[in-house]
């Protein structure tokens, strides 16, 4: 199931773990469009007005127990932890457990194999939380499915996780329609009666507005890492290769170094990394820039086009691993194995591959290559949301149960350096992780029941790297972090969601479809020219009116 | 799949609930003693039709869990074939009624605009080409293989034989076309030994669109023609002996035989399930292409299923994916009826016959 090929790419690709904002400064959304409220009649977006938007958003206090961080988060960067902190010097932020043993049902999604119900780790959190969760995971890489058939229909469980990119289609009004408002609970200084919430960066909670109300407990994101680019540096060092620096040099280093007579490509399918190092704009709702003031959609860029031209090309010269353009097996089994050299993949895959590979191939070492830009230009990251992935809580749950709902969520969102926080990514002392010397060693049982994510789903702290097992990860990954974060830029929708008309719902759907057939050669960059004119047809002009509507209304 | 239902072989035994049977039953049942045969002169068809229940209650209140079965899971979702004539959002309102209830109608717009749709007629004639492909060349291999396994005396080699022509009916999906890739992929065995001997073009038969309709009916071969030998096996074992016998002494060889004496007998068998088949032109799998709709990409590998898992489920326009699926189930149905009337006119049973 954990490797099922079928999921398309963005899901398995932003899948996974330990995202959070590193506070983006100022950049406050100035609305939150809300579509219909709950109907099903076609929402023409409205505005929360500042103000609004200020009386909604729970108040920020940092947190009194978290640690002064090793390596602090420059530019906007993570701050990483490298250090150990014995377990007598934790802090503790819920001493004692806050629930009164309500059960709750939990949709959430999982990648790689779920542990059995009932395990130690889920026990051992429940207990300190004080209730008893009952978990119903679903495959990640195949979770949007699930999901648009449980909210479409009436027994929706207790508490549901939403991750961002599956808010296609019909599912931002189920979450308008189906999902409590939680605001009369932690709005303003409410939020209070939850430290661990309160310590959790605005800019996580503003894309949790949802329909013009605060609904979604927020994992954070860091700024930028929804797409890292990796590559085995350990065999670059190996055979002196350096990392290209330019898009053209990037083409004839990959047919160079591919060798598939034995077994060696130089990347897989780098269409996301093709994005950024293009300067295309993300995703839905996101997806306009202002040109001479007028609006231009993602689609009609011609860095949108140049990006599937170059990831053509890569597809062309026969450099992707032939498994990758099948789109079969597992990517990073085939990075890990060295057949393939260089493959963009979320963040969540850094330390777990690290960890993993320590004792079969203690040489190994992968890094992250700094973006490169085409043409002489530099590359863009478009700062992403500072949460991308939500819990959300049924709105037919009283007022009780929703407190203890949000007692779950404060257990899990404690700050690294607590015991809490210990607990819920270690898992007990001396089950789930032993300590030797100045390390927390996860045991074969940690592995299977603490490493498949299930309760930092449920909202967590601001987001950290924190990895005293392997601390040349936390230079790494910040060093990469803050040499990226220049070239960050945000688009002029950033922070918040907008919910589009009905009419437009289904308007974007050809197009991951097409770039698909596109960089494997089967269409051209002429029938992307020609979608994307019929796309203006049946209603992205319309679209590009409604936003600039919006925008009016903004300034 | 109809591949993988094994419907009773027609054996031409009498049917079980005969005169003898019913009288034991009813007696059993009664407790006075009324004479059984006074019911069937009765003239009303009520009094009929609850005599008739008290005779075969037995069988009745067997058939009663699939009943509901069918009835739960089949007949009372057909009404929720509504939603095709409406914009239907479920979150219109609480639950799937009160949604329905307050969804706007649509008329026949779903279907006109079915009708319009270039993706939905690609996807209707990938599923046609597929489920052609794999009446041509995936049905006839099951008949072969179980003459071939028939013609085994050596009762352990034959059931070694038939559990491992059975076995790849038990792998998923993802394990088969994993193989599959693993052997006729860009970086599989056949790819890497042709690189081995100087051949450095490549080979690569998984992200061919235009080979697709050849390998998926390969991989529907190599994973199910085992399992389809089974119906067959069975209604070769019904086969009399003597007849083998008798033709051999009259001086028929073992092709002869083969033609005179077990095609026959499989007759009845070949006609149904080819019936059935039929009827199911249209629904040729799903997880299949799912899994390798990249690969190919949609336009090589989207069938009419996985075009309304996409529409309805993924995207979230139920209204135009019920559309689509109601005019696949009368068509469907259509497919069946005039099969059966082809299997009738060639004397053989179908499916059903009006008695």
């Amino acid at each position: 199931m954990s490797n099922s090929p079928s999921a398309p790419s963005r899901r398995r690709f932003l899948a996974s773990t330990a995202a959070a904002a590193a506070v983006t400064a100022g950049g406050i959304p100035l609305l939150t469009a809300c579509g219909s409220d709950g109907g099903g009649g076609g929402g023409e977006g409205g505005t929360v007005a500042e103000a609004d938007l200020r009386s909604i958003l729970p108040t920020y206090r940092a947190s009194d127990v978290a640690v002064e961080p090793d390596i602090a988060g420059e530019n906007g960067a993570s701050p990483g932890y490298t250090s150990f902190i014995p377990t007598d010097e934790l802090g503790v932020t819920v001493p004692e457990p806050r629930g009164s043993g309500g059960e709750f049902r939990v949709m959430s999604p999982l990648w790689g194999t779920p542990p059995e119900a009932g395990n130690a780790y889920w026990t051992a959190m429940d207990e300190a939380i004080g209730v008893r969760i009952n978990w119903q995971t679903q495959d990640g890489n195949t979770y949007g499915e699930k999901l648009g058939a449980v909210l479409a229909g009436s027994d929706i469980p207790d508490l549901v996780c939403v991750p961002g990119w599956e808010l296609q289609g019909q599912i931002p009004r189920a979450i308008d329609s189906r999902f409590a408002d939680l605001g009369p609970y932690l709005s303003g200084d409410k939020v209070l009666d939850y430290p661990n919430l309160a310590a959790i960066p605005t800019a996580a909670w503003e894309p949790a507005i949802f329909g013009g109300a605060l609904r979604g407990l927020p994992m954070p994101a860091p700024p930028i890492g929804g797409v890292i680019p990796f590559y085995r540096q350990d065999l670059f060092e190996e055979n002196g290769w350096e990392v290209p620096t330019d898009a053209e040099e990037f083409l004839s280093f990959c047919r160079d170094v591919t060798s598939a007579r034995n077994r060696v490509w130089a990347c897989e399918d780098m269409k996301w990394s093709a994005f950024i190092i293009h300067g295309v704009l993300p995703d839905k709702p996101q997806y306009w820039e202002e040109v001479d003031g007028r609006l231009v959609n993602r689609f009609e860029t011609d860095a949108y086009l140049e990006a599937l031209d170059w990831t053509r090309k890569l597809f062309d010269a026969g450099v992707v691993h032939p498994d990758g353009v099948a789109n079969q097996g597992d990517a990073l089994v085939r990075f890990t194995s060295g057949e393939s050299l260089m493959f963009n993949q979320g963040q969540g895959v850094w330390h777990s591959t690290l960890t993993e590979q320590r004792t079969s191939n203690p040489d190994f070492r992968m890094n992250a290559f700094d973006f490169f830009g085409a043409g002489g230009e530099d590359p863009v990251l478009y700062a992403g949301n500072g949460s991308s992935l939500w819990t959300f809580l049924n709105k037919n749950l009283p007022e009780d149960r929703v407190r203890e709902a949000l007692e779950i969520a404060n257990y899990c969102a404690a700050p690294y350096g607590t015991r809490e926080n210990l607990l819920r990514t270690y898992g007990v002392e001396g089950v789930h992780h032993t300590v030797e010397g100045e390390q927390r060693v996860r045991t074969p049982q940690g592995e299977t029941e603490v490493v498949p994510d299930t309760y930092v789903f449920l909202a967590s702290p601001g987001h950290v790297v924190a990895a005293s097992d392997v601390p040349q990860l936390v230079e790494d990954w910040t060093g990469w972090m803050r040499r990226q974060m220049p070239l960050v830029r945000e688009s002029i929708f950033f922070g918040r969601q907008i919910q589009e008309p009905d009419r437009f719902t289904n308007l974007n759907d050809q197009f991951e479809d097409l770039e698909d057939d596109v960089v494997r050669g089967r269409r051209s960059l002429g029938d992307m020219r020609g979608a994307v004119a019929e796309w203006r047809r049946n209603g992205g002009d319309d679209l590009r009116d409604w936003y600039q509507r919006l925008r009016d209304e903004q300034s | 799949m109809a591949r993988s239902t094994a419907p009773r072989p027609a054996t031409g035994r009498p049917h079980p609930d005969g005169p003898d049977r019913s009288r034991r039953l009813t007696a059993r049942a009664r407790r006075g003693p009324r004479a059984p045969r006074a019911d069937r002169r009765l003239p009303e068809g009520g009094v009929r039709l609850r005599h008739r229940l008290r005779r075969d209650r037995a069988l009745v209140l067997m058939t009663l869990p699939c009943v509901a079965l069918l009835l739960v899971f089949a007949y009372l979702p057909i009404a929720g074939n509504v939603i095709a004539f409406q914009y239907f959002s479920p979150y219109a309102g609480d639950g799937f009624f009160e949604s329905m209830a307050n969804s706007a109608w649509a008329g026949l717009e779903q279907f006109e605009r079915m009708v319009n749709d270039s993706y939905f007629w690609d996807a209707l004639q990938n599923t046609l080409v597929f489920s052609a492909l794999q009446l041509i060349f995936f049905f006839p291999i099951p008949i072969a293989l179980a003459i071939l396994i028939n013609s085994i005396l050596h009762s352990k080699v034959r059931a070694w034989a038939q559990a491992v022509l059975y076995l790849p009916h038990f792998f998923s999906w993802v394990l088969v076309i994993t193989v599959f890739q693993q052997v006729l992929g860009g970086a599989g065995m056949v790819a890497q030994t042709l690189r081995e001997n100087g051949w450095d073009d490549g080979f690569d038969l998984m992200t061919d669109p235009g080979f697709f309709k050849f390998l998926i009916t390969f991989q529907v071969i190599w994973k199910d023609a085992g399992w389809g030998i089974i119906v067959f096996l069975a209604a070769l074992s019904t086969v009399n002996q003597e007849l083998y016998e008798s033709a051999a002494v009259d001086g028929a060889g073992r092709w002869r035989r083969v033609w005179h004496v077990t095609l026959p007998a499989l007759r009845p068998v070949i006609a149904l399930l080819l019936v059935l088949q039929v009827g199911n032109m249209l629904t040729v799998g799903m997880e299949q292409f799912m899994i390798q709709r990249t690969a190919v990409g949609p336009g090589a590998a989207e069938v009419l299923d996985t075009y309304v898992w996409n529409t309805g489920i993924e995207n979230g326009q139920f209204s135009y994916a019920a559309a689509i699926g109601i005019v696949k189930g009368v068509f469907s149905l259509a497919l069946v009826l005039a099969a059966n009337r082809v299997a009738h006119a060639m004397g053989e049973q179908g499916v059903y016959r009006r008695t």
